[in-house]
This record gives C-alpha cells, structure tokens and sequence, in this order.
C-alpha cells in the first residue's frame, strides 16, 4: 500500500468550452476496488477515460504505477508514456468493442500478440485460463455475433484481464445489459476483486458498490463530492447530492 | 409438403397459414418474374430472327441476322473475352491501391497528404474515363512517354476507378466504429497496429460487395479501351470485323451478348460473395 498505482492530480478537462473536470484528485492504492458514481454527465466517465488516455487531459498529471505523464507533454515522449500507461491498464467498456472479426479466442490473444510480442502458444495458454475464469472457454471458437451481452462482456474482461494489467477500468460495464445478463458479469467482477485486481469501475450498480466496493467516489458536476467507504455512504451520506442518488437506489430496491 | 406433415395433425394455426400463404406469394411471384424473363428474351430473339409474323392484314417482318457471318466470327469476337477480362483484372488491382491509398489519405491529418487525396479523386472524377484513355494514349506521347493501348487502359481504367473506389472504401473505414477504435487503443495498440489488425479487415470486408459491383462495371468500361485500336479485345473485335464486311450489326449484337453473359456470370459470383459475407459470423 506504499504506492498508488492510480494517482490523478489536479486534473481539468475540457470539451470546447465545457469544463467537466474540475481539479480532479485521486490517488487509488494497489488491490483497492473503487466505485465511481454520479449522475450521467458528472464526469466520472471521463475521469476514467482520463486515466488510459482515451480522453486528453487539459491539465494534471496522471500516474499509473509509477509512469508519469503531465498533461504538458507532448509528441513521441507523451505517445511512449501513454503506450507505457496503457499496458499497465485494462479496460473494460459499456459496449463490450469484441472485435468482431475474431474468434472470441482472437479477441483475447491480440493484445498480447501483437502489442506485446507474446508468443502465440503462450498468449493461448493464459487466454484460455482466463475464459475459464470467466467461464466462457468453451466459446473460445465461436465469434462475437453468437454471444449474448453477458457472455461478450465476459469475454471483454478475459480480453483486458490477459494484457495482465496493474489496475482495471470498468466503464459501465452493465449498463448495455438487459437486466438478467447483469448479474453474470458482476459475478465475474467480484471474482476479480478477490483474486486482488485494482480496480476503477464507473457504475450505476449501487448494490455492487456497496457489496464489493472498498471504496466509493461520489461525481457531480465535474467534481469529487464524496469519497468514503460503502458502508459509510450508505449509512450517512453527507452531500445532499449523494443523498438523492442514495434515496433514488432505495426506492428502486 | 407442409399438408403431409400436418395430415391427422391438429388444426394448423393461424399463424402459419398466414406465413404460408406470405411464402407462397413470394415464391409466385418470382416464378412469375422468370416466366415473364423468358418472354421477353424469346421476343428479343424472334425481332432478330429474320421471320414474319402475320397479324391479319399486317404483316410484321423480324430483323434478319447475316449467320453465317455470327457463325464464321464467333471464335474470333470471343477470342476477346480474354483481354477483356484481363484488362479489368489489371485494372482493378491498379484501383483497389490507388483507392486504399486515396482513402487513407483522407485520414491523414498532414494538410498535404490530404490535399493529394481530394485533389486526385476531384480531378479524376471532374474528367470524362474516355479522355483519361486517350490522355495516356495520344497526349503523352507528345511528351515522350509512349504507352502501349493495353497499358494506357489499364492505367486510366485504374486511375479512374481508383477515384470513384475511394469514396467506397471511405464508407468502409467509417463503419468500423469508434469503440473498436478505443478499444485497440486500450490494448496499447499503435495506430499502424489498429489499422492493419482492426480497422483494415473490417473496412475490406464492408467494401468487398461494391468492389464485386465495381469490377462488374469494368468489364464494359473497358470497352473503351478499344478506341486505341491496339487492344484486342471484346469491343475492338466486334467493330474490327463489323465494319470489314459491312456487319456491324451482327458483331455488336455479338458482343452485347458476350458482355450480358459475363456481366450475368460474374453477377452471379458476387451474390454467393455476398451471401457468405452476409452471415456475419466472420
């Protein structure tokens, strides 16, 4: 617990003239699981984003494992840096972006195939142990198209989860799901958790939160209104904002 | 055959009269459309078949074919199909890399490679195919740059297909969503890496149905490459021997068939293509 392997400081970003993060701060140590939630449109997408470079920062510097990169950087030495940030980090979207083109076992050897230079044997080898983590081996020769939403989100993990990342990002990733398939790939969430993966997951999943979350993280208009523990979120929320997201989870239950 | 199967059965339901019905419509009506298919091609024949046809007091006398010309020639016109297949063959592999190439250019974000993409596809596609055959043809050489008949067809067949092509293969690189995008980036891919491994195969396999369509129509604007007068295929042929013994008529007619049935060849080819492609497993 020494070093974060996540560490966003004072980070701003802008869309044109949109300010959507507001001097971001977070530091997230190694094996902790934090949830990022807030209504659609506080930022916590982009924070994520922020964090493998999908999204530019304005300002601020992101750290991953000890890979700095201040927003100032630029050309080849930022492109090397962010190449860096992105082999430590894996991720996981709300639209599962399966390759359709590929096998599902395809999908999952192509990152460390070809951007790492694994071997093949050996890239098969780790693929097929992590579909039968997320219980899918047994699809690894079908194709996308032939999988139902759960099942490619599955496969999405194993895909991100065999570039043997540092942390894990998860944009919402349930949110594409019709509701019975949910409960799948949340499972195969918390098996990651325990196996003691860092994790950032964005979520309207309250119950995930506060069953595998060790931490939550409250958005609202760009900024970090709350960071406490589920427990304590749920027990005493201290944001009026937090409170109504808290409520509307309540009635919902 | 559904009457067999449901014979001592329970009632069918309504679902499937229905559904049944619906099928059989469709399969009448295609079997209407052949039949009429039929029609009109006998009636293309009996115009051309030299008969008479007595229709009461008026008598209606068919085209009458010189066959013993069609019969003498025929091995000589369709001798051309090969050259006229091989200058669509040249040509397209010439168009698919200019198309590829003009359409990545329309990716770049260097301000010149992109000019040089639009200002080639602008250019080829503001000038008429014909004038681009004879640019290479008869132009150059006033420069010093003598091109063969062949060469100069491919070259313009290719440089003009390469413009309109690109615009095909534009829409492909299009289709390959953002989210594909991000997620080879994620997986720490460098552009090339996203280009070649994930972009590229999808964008083809979206551009291959009209690429099928492009070829297809090639085969018959090659036609024009005989204008050169050194290119032996298809249409020079035809013209060739038509004009020697004032049979034009049978030697066009001659060569509209040759390019009907490879058109309705290759046509069907692209649909098996299409088919396959369309399963979407791959």
């Amino acid at each position: 617990m020494h070093h974060p392997i996540v560490k966003v400081s004072n980070l701003d970003k802008y869309f044109g003239r949109l300010h959507v993060l507001k001097n971001v701060s977070l530091e997230v140590p190694e094996k902790q699981v934090v949830c990022l939630i807030g209504r659609s449109g506080s930022g916590k997408s982009t924070l994520l984003r922020c964090v493998n470079f999908l999204e530019d920062p304005s300002h601020g510097t992101i750290e991953v494992d000890g890979v700095v990169v201040p927003a100032e950087v630029k050309g080849k030495e930022k492109n090397q840096l962010i190449h860096d940030v992105r082999l430590k980090t894996g991720m996981v979207f709300q639209e599962f972006n399966l390759f359709p083109h590929m096998t599902v076992l395809e999908n999952v050897i192509e990152g460390p195939v070809t951007v790492k230079g694994m071997d093949k044997n050996q890239a098969i080898a780790l693929a097929e142990q992590n579909l039968d983590s997320v219980g899918l081996l047994f699809k690894k020769d079908e194709y996308p198209s032939r999988l139902s939403g759960g099942q490619k989100q599955r496969v999405a993990i194993a895909r991100a989860l065999t570039m043997e990342p540092r942390v894990m990002l998860f944009d919402e990733p349930t949110s594409a799901l019709d509701p019975e398939l949910i409960g799948e790939v949340l499972n195969v969430m918390k098996k990651v958790a325990l196996e003691g993966m860092t994790m950032i997951v964005v979520t309207h999943e309250m119950g995930f939160a506060r069953e595998v979350a060790d931490r939550v993280v409250v958005m609202a208009e760009g900024e970090l209104i709350e960071d406490t523990s589920p427990e304590e979120l749920f027990a005493n929320p201290k944001d009026p904002r937090t409170k109504a997201l808290i409520d509307r989870y309540r009635t919902s239950e | 055959m559904s009457n067999e199967t449901n014979q001592g059965q329970a009632p069918t339901s309504q679902a499937e009269l229905l559904y049944q019905a619906g099928l059989r419509q469709e399969r009448q009506f295609r079997t209407n459309v052949s039949i009429s298919w039929g029609i009109f091609f006998l009636i293309l024949v009996f115009l051309f078949s030299g008969q008479s046809l007595q229709l009461g007091s008026f008598t209606f006398n068919a085209i009458s074919l010189d066959t013993e010309f069609m019969l003498k020639n025929f091995t000589f016109i369709a001798g051309g199909l090969g050259q006229t297949l091989m200058i669509s063959v040249f040509s397209i592999s010439f168009a698919i890399i200019l198309a590829l190439l003009a359409a990545l250019g329309r990716l770049s974000k260097f301000p010149p490679i992109y000019a040089l993409s639009t200002f080639y596809v602008s250019l080829i596609r503001g000038t008429p195919l014909y004038l681009q055959i004879f640019f290479f043809f008869l132009a150059l050489p006033q420069l010093g740059i003598i091109l063969s008949g062949l060469v100069s067809g491919v070259l313009a067949l290719g440089l003009n297909y390469g413009a309109y092509m690109s615009e095909t293969f534009r829409a492909g690189l299009s289709s390959v969503g953002k989210g594909q995008r991000e997620a080879a980036m994620a997986l720490g891919m460098t552009p090339t890496q996203m280009m070649r491994r994930i972009v590229l195969p999808q964008a083809l396999r979206f551009a291959i149905p009209p690429m099928g369509n492009d070829f297809i129509s090639m085969t018959k604007d090659s036609a024009l490459v005989s204008a050169t007068g050194f290119v032996h295929e298809l249409m020079w042929r035809a013209t060739k021997v038509g004009r020697a013994s004032f049979n034009s008529l049978e030697a066009l007619i001659m060569a509209a068939m040759f390019y009907w049935v490879l058109t309705l060849i290759l046509t069907y080819f692209q649909g098996k293509l299409e088919a396959r492609l369309a399963k979407g497993d791959r």
